[in-house]
Order: structure tokens, then sequence, then C-alpha cells
């Protein structure tokens, strides 16, 4: 499966872990994934360890989910990137709206 | 001589369920039907027509095993045959026996039929 | 679903073609009674014309008749059926594999032998039924298919055709520009637009919108608009960023949006104005060979509300010769035939590898080419380099001003002031220019215009209010002294104000516009300044440097200063354009 979820420790925080290439073909399950309207999640993970490509919809896709957690109430960090991805972010300044580690 | 029967009843009794009350009209026709394949194999032999022969005789064949007359196909197979290896002195005879055979077809239809 | 099976059960019309009589009968007797329409003949040629009229289902054919067999009549029938699938069975009882063999050539599907089964016949039938409406539907489908995509093909030329309306190229085609785009490239998501500004110089925007074909194209045509309709009133790029992302903004959903980068060039000053959204690194290349890279360090356009949204540009000094390189994501992503692509590697290596005389368009593009082996346009390159000038002096905006019917406003009068904090933030310049451009007769003389507005508003705010030297300026250090200490004084301006006035009166031959420009600084002594006496240096301190000031009085007809020289008037006349018939020369 490319999308995996789970919810961390305190209940409050769902971590999405995306496998292979982050890109328009992942769209549904990526919204699938988040949209379940869960009152008790207020904080999300977006794991990246797997990752190894990232393009301008997948960059789409992390707006959606952040406009859907709150826009810039939201909290959402992306870890775990590989060089080519965190190039990808860093050159659209990505940084200036997640948390990246 | 094969062992092949004259008549293959049981073909003859599909048949008969199939055409139901058609059953008369189809033995007229292949009766009259064969009676021009005979004359026409006469004919081809006279001309010394291998290629005639063969393919009346391959026609006549099929009549034959669909109508259920066993006997009478195999001598049709025989002569296609020999039609198709243009041994055309050999079939001389053969036509002679269609032709008896045929007779003997044709006294067991008419059997069929009555009763 | 009842449909297909209505389909499946509906009864057919079959050909059968047997010279036998009597195993004719009993085929089409067979059949009959299987519920099917029948159509029987005794040879070949009969069975050919009885095909072309009746256009049965299925065909049932001996391979043996007189006049024309079954092989021949098997290959006339199933080109008649074209690209219909009609099943065509044999009937036969040879049994040579040869035979068989050319049966299956001549076009045949199976075989029936003699005697005839019942069963097998009817199981063969309904199977061929089967795959004869299957391709009927997958034929339908693929018609279908078809068709939508010609419409889609259509209308994304039509589309094309409104955008190339609104997005002209500007001046792409200027001398000092080098590009290449793929007319396809707005399916891309692809734009790139040029634009001269009223006093000089140039602004460029080149943009990359997220996805592919319509939905990518359509924000492009409002940018356009944005780009074009403000480059040609004379705003700066600052303001039609932030229009362009307001517009962005609220247009496109969420998750959508464009990267983009924009250059604005002044040749007066020798200085580039850089601002980079998401786009890969531009380059500065300098006739000396230095490199020097413009990274993207703003979210790309669309993103961010119009409260939280960076305009700010990155400033650059350039002399004439130096050429500013720009692309987009295409570029990079150019594949080899191996799935390799030209990466950010590729660009500057070869960069790297310029000699003097190459020029870095040609040789980015037959780098890239030489890449991936690929001479052909299907491409998705978007690619611009931008040379920078002398000062190209005045006006270079084309005349593209469309006669008015209307007489315009002949006599008028209008002060437009800006005070304290608005002086640091607002530019009156547009506005004033609009103002003016009302009067037909101005209307051809925009550039001439908006160049002495800009030079009384620049000298009345930089040298008037906040007092910078302009010999600051035109030094490589002091350039970036002279905006940080600009920016610094503009937090200070409590008590500051710039005041124009203009007037408009039509003459005999034309009209006569006046303007009043008045600031609120120390004025300086135009009595004995050295620029109003002819024969002088052009770099002087204080105000009006001589460039300045000679561009004023070449372009009005009168200057004049009063108070303590913080009060500017100019005469600006202008005629009645002359037809040729009331021409003298």
């Amino acid at each position: 499966m490319p999308i995996q979820t789970r919810r961390d420790d305190d209940g409050q925080t769902l971590v999405i872990r995306i496998e292979g290439r982050f890109d328009f073909s992942t769209h549904q399950a990526f919204r699938d994934a988040y949209e379940h309207g869960d009152p008790n999640i207020r904080n999300y993970i977006v794991d990246l360890s797997d990752t190894t490509y990232l393009d301008s919809s997948a960059l789409g896709m992390l707006l959606l989910l952040r406009d859907y957690a709150g826009g810039d109430s939201a909290g959402i960090v992306i870890e775990n990137c590989n060089n080519d991805v965190r190039r990808i972010l860093s050159i659209s300044n990505f940084e200036q709206l997640f948390n990246i580690r | 001589m094969t062992d092949k029967p004259h008549l293959d009843e049981e073909a003859l009794a599909e048949l008969r369920d199939v055409m139901e009350d058609e059953f008369e009209v189809l033995i007229q026709t292949y009766v009259a039907d064969s009676r021009d394949r005979i004359r026409g194999l006469q004919e081809a032999l006279r001309a010394d027509d291998s290629d005639a022969f063969a393919k009346t005789a391959h026609s006549f064949k099929g009549s034959c095993i669909n109508i259920g007359a066993p006997r009478l196909g195999e001598l049709c197979l025989k002569a296609e045959i020999a039609g198709k290896e243009s041994r055309l002195d050999d079939a001389s005879g053969l036509v002679d026996d269609i032709a008896q055979e045929f007779e003997q077809v044709i006294a067991g239809l008419d059997g069929l039929m009555v009763g | 679903m009842d449909d297909s099976v209505a389909e499946h059960s509906r009864p057919l019309r079959i050909l059968i073609a047997d010279d036998s009589d009597s195993d004719r009968l009993i085929l089409k007797t067979l059949l009959k009674r299987l519920g099917h329409e029948v159509l029987d003949v005794a040879n070949g040629l009969d069975a050919v014309s009885v095909f072309q009229r009746e256009a049965p289902d299925l065909v049932l054919l001996d391979a043996l008749m007189p006049v024309m067999d079954g092989m021949e009549a098997a290959r006339q029938i199933k080109l008649l059926a074209g690209e219909r699938l009609v099943p065509l069975i044999f009937l036969t009882s040879l049994s040579e594999a040869g035979a068989l063999a050319r049966c299956l050539e001549a076009g045949g599907d199976d075989f029936l032998g003699k005697p005839y089964n019942r069963i097998i016949i009817e199981a063969k039938i309904k199977a061929f039924n089967r795959m004869r409406l299957m391709h009927r539907t997958l034929s339908d489908q693929r018609d279908l298919i078809r068709e939508r995509n010609r419409q889609l093909t259509e209308e994304q030329e039509i589309a094309k055709r409104v955008f190339d309306n609104v997005a002209h190229s500007g001046c792409l085609d200027a001398s000092n520009i080098r590009y290449h785009a793929s007319p396809q490239s707005i399916f891309n998501g692809d734009v790139l637009f040029a634009s001269p500004r009223p006093a000089g110089g140039m602004l460029i925007f080149m943009g990359d919108f997220t996805g592919h074909g319509l939905p990518a194209a359509i924000g492009a045509m409002p940018v356009a608009e944005i780009f074009y309709g403000m480059a040609n009133k004379g705003f700066n790029g600052q303001d039609v960023l932030r229009e362009i992302n307001q517009k962005l903004k609220r247009i496109l959903p969420t998750g959508m949006f464009c990267c983009g980068a924009m250059i604005e060039a002044d040749f007066k000053l020798n200085q580039l104005q850089v601002w980079n959204g998401g786009q890969p690194d531009g380059w500065l290349i300098r006739t000396s060979g230095e490199l020097q890279a413009l990274p993207s360090r703003h979210l790309p356009l669309g993103i961010l509300a119009p409260d939280q949204f960076n305009a700010d540009f990155d400033r650059v000094g350039a002399a004439p010769g130096d050429r500013v390189l720009m692309m987009t994501d295409g570029f990079l992503e150019s594949a080899d035939s191996a799935g390799n692509v030209f990466g950010e590697q590729g660009v500057t290596g070869t960069l790297d590898r310029l000699d003097g005389g190459d020029h870095p368009f040609d040789a980015m593009m037959s780098a890239v080419h030489r890449f991936t082996g690929n001479f052909e346009d299907g491409d998705d390159l978007t690619l611009c380099c931008l040379e920078m000038m002398d000062e190209a002096g005045l006006a270079t905006l084309p005349d593209r001003a469309a006669p008015s019917a209307l007489a315009g406003p002949a006599e008028w009068r209008c002060s437009y002031e800006i005070r304290e904090r608005t002086l640091g933030e607002f530019s009156p310049l547009p506005l004033l220019l609009h103002i003016c451009m009302e009067v037909p007769g101005l209307r051809r003389k925009s550039g001439e215009i908006y160049t002495l507005l800009a030079e009384l508003y620049n000298n009345a705010l930089e040298h008037g209010v906040l007092e910078l030297p302009s010999e600051w300026k035109h030094s490589p250090e002091g350039f970036g002294r002279y905006y940080a200490e600009r920016d610094r004084r503009l937090a200070n301006v409590e008590g500051h104000y710039i005041r124009f006035t203009l007037h408009h009166s039509l003459k005999p031959d034309g009209g006569r516009l006046r303007v009043i420009c008045e600031d609120s600084g120390q004025g300086f002594d135009f009595h004995n300044h050295p620029s109003v006496a002819p024969g002088n240096s052009p770099t002087m301190s204080g105000r009006y440097a001589g460039r300045g000031l000679l561009l004023l009085k070449r372009l009005a007809e009168t200057i004049r200063f009063h108070e303590q020289g913080n009060h500017v008037e100019i005469v600006y006349d202008w005629q009645f354009a002359r037809t040729a018939e009331n021409r003298d020369d």
C-alpha cells in the first residue's frame, strides 16, 4: 500500500506515511487518509522516509491537507525527507508553511 | 467389404425428430439429389474428368453422412480418393457398387416411411 | 443488464450456403427450430450477393461448391464485412489438415463437421454471437472515445486562440531578448511575458502553473491581462506581483498554484530586481564570466493571502552586456532515453563550460538537446535570456493607443498630494499617467509624459524629502548602501509630502500640459546649479544630478524652479497629428 496511516501514542496525532512516488496517482488515497473527520486529531505528521519522489501535485496535496487542518493554525510536520525531496520542498520554500525536520 | 450398416437408425431417428413433418420432404430431396450425383459420377468417368469425379463424390459423401447412410458414404469416400489420385480405371467398379448400395438405401428408407 | 440479456437471446439472421439440397434442408430446419431467421443459397456467388443485400449476423459456408467455392466466397464476404465482425463457419467433411488450414486463411473462424450435430451447432452459434456482440460494443466505445478526443483537441485549439489574443508576445521579440517556448507550452502550464516599461527598462515574467491541459492553461489568462495591463501603465514589478498573487489566490482551487519568477530590468540605473517563487535558480552571467545564482526565496503565487504575501525583490547591479537566464522546471526535467534528467547539474555544468564567445542561451539550448538526443518540438522547455543594454533613452512603448471616438477632456485641472506613510507605500505615477492619458493628444506621448512625471517624483522623493545623495547610486558599493538608506529614511517621513498639480488646456495647434511638483524638502540652489549652465560634468552631487535635469529640459517646453527649488513647474506642449494632406514636407 502506498499510503499507510497510524495514530500516534497520545491519539491526537495522525501519522501518514507515503511509500514510493508521491504524485498524482496517490491523490485519492492521500485524501482518504486524513478526511475522516475524527475530532481528536490535532496534529499531523507526514512521514517521507520511503518517499522517493515528489512532484508539484504532491505539493498541492500538502496544501490541501494544511487547508483541511486549519490553514495557518494547522500543526503539520513533514519529516525524514531524502535529499531530492528536501530540495524540491526548499525550492518552493515550503518551510515557510510547514515544519520540516 | 466393410461392416458398416446400410442405414444408421439412430441418426435417422434424430433427423425425424428435427424435421418433424418435413421428414418425408427431406428423404425425397435426398433421393432426387443422389440420383443426380450418381449420374454426375458416370458422366465424369466417361469424360475422364478426375477433378469433377472427386468433387461430386465428395459432395455425395457429405449428404450420405448427414442422412445416415454410412456404407454408401464410405464408398463415396473411396471414389473421392480415386478421383483425387486420378485412378479413374479403378473407379468404374466403384460407381457400380455405389449405384447398387444406393438401391439398398432407398429400400431401407422406404421401409422407414411406411408405418 | 436486461438489455444485454435481450441482445444475447435475440434471434439471428443466418446465411447458409451448401450445394447439397438435402444437407441444406437439414441445416435450415435445425436453425429455424433454434429460433433463427435463415437465408439459404446453393453456391458461393449467390452467397456473396445475398450477404451484400441482407447483411446477416452469421454465415455458414460449404467449403466446396460450384460456380464459386466456399474459400473465395469467404474471402469476399470478409471484405464486404469490413470492420464488422461477422462470424464465418465452414461446413465441411474435409479432414485433411492442409485443407482445413486453407479454410482459416480464407477468413473462416471455425468448422462444423458432418453429420450435423444439433447441440454442437447451438453451442457454436451462441459462442460466436457473444463474440460478435462484444466486438460491437468495443467498436462503439472506440468510436465514442475517438469522437470525444477530437472534440477535446478542438476545444483546446480554441482556448489557445483566446489565450493568444490576451497574451501577445509583448516585447519578447526585442533585440536583447532570446527565448524558447513551444507553442503548446501553455498546456504544460508554462507562460512567458515581457513588456517594456513606459519610462524605459523591461519587465519579464516566467510562470509554471501546476497541472496539465486546460486546468493549467486557464490560470494564465487573468495573469496575462494583469501583467500587460499594469506594465503598460507604469506599475512596477512589486505591484504587478501583488495583483497576480491576489488574483490567483482567489481563483485557483487550494492545492493549485503558480511557480513564478519576475525580473525588472532598469537600463538607466544598470540594475536588476529579481523575485523568484518556486522556479529553478535563475542565473546572472556577467561579461567577466562571473556567475551569480538567483534562487527561489518565496512561496509560489496563489498560496498566500495578500497580507502575508512577500513581494520583496532582490536588487542586483548589472551592466550592459550582462545576461540573465531564466527557465522553468520542464528544462531540468528533460530526460534522455535512459530516463536520466538534465537537472541542476546539467545547467551548472553548461554554465561552467561557457567560453567568452558563447551566448548562454544557445549554449543551454544545445546542451539540453544533446543530452536528450531529441531535436523535435514535442518539448516542455521554456527558457529566456535577457541582455542588459545601455540606457534606452526615451519611451520604448510602441504606439498602441487606439484612436478614441471621444474628444476627451480638454480643459481641466487636478491636484494630488501624498503624505507621510503613503510616500513609502504608494507610487502615484500610474494614476497621474492615467489621468493624462484621458487626453487623446497625449496618448501617443505616454512614454515622454511618464518619464517627466517619474523624474519629478523620484527627485522630489529621493533628493527632496529623503535627501539622498545621488552619486551613491552609480557605484557598485554605493548602490546597496543607497537603497538600504532609502528604506531607513522612508520610515521617518512625518510631516512630509509631495504634491502634483496638473493643468491642461487646448491651443490652436494642439494642447498644453502644465505639471507642478512640490515637495516638503529643503530644495536646492537652482540659480547656481552647474547643470543649468552648459558644458558641465554629468555626475554632480545633490539634487538633479545632471542627467535628470537635462532630460527634463529636453522633454519639456519650459522648466522653472520656484521658492527654494522644491517647487518645479514644467510646461509640455503637444500638437495635433498632421495628416498626409496638410503636411508641408
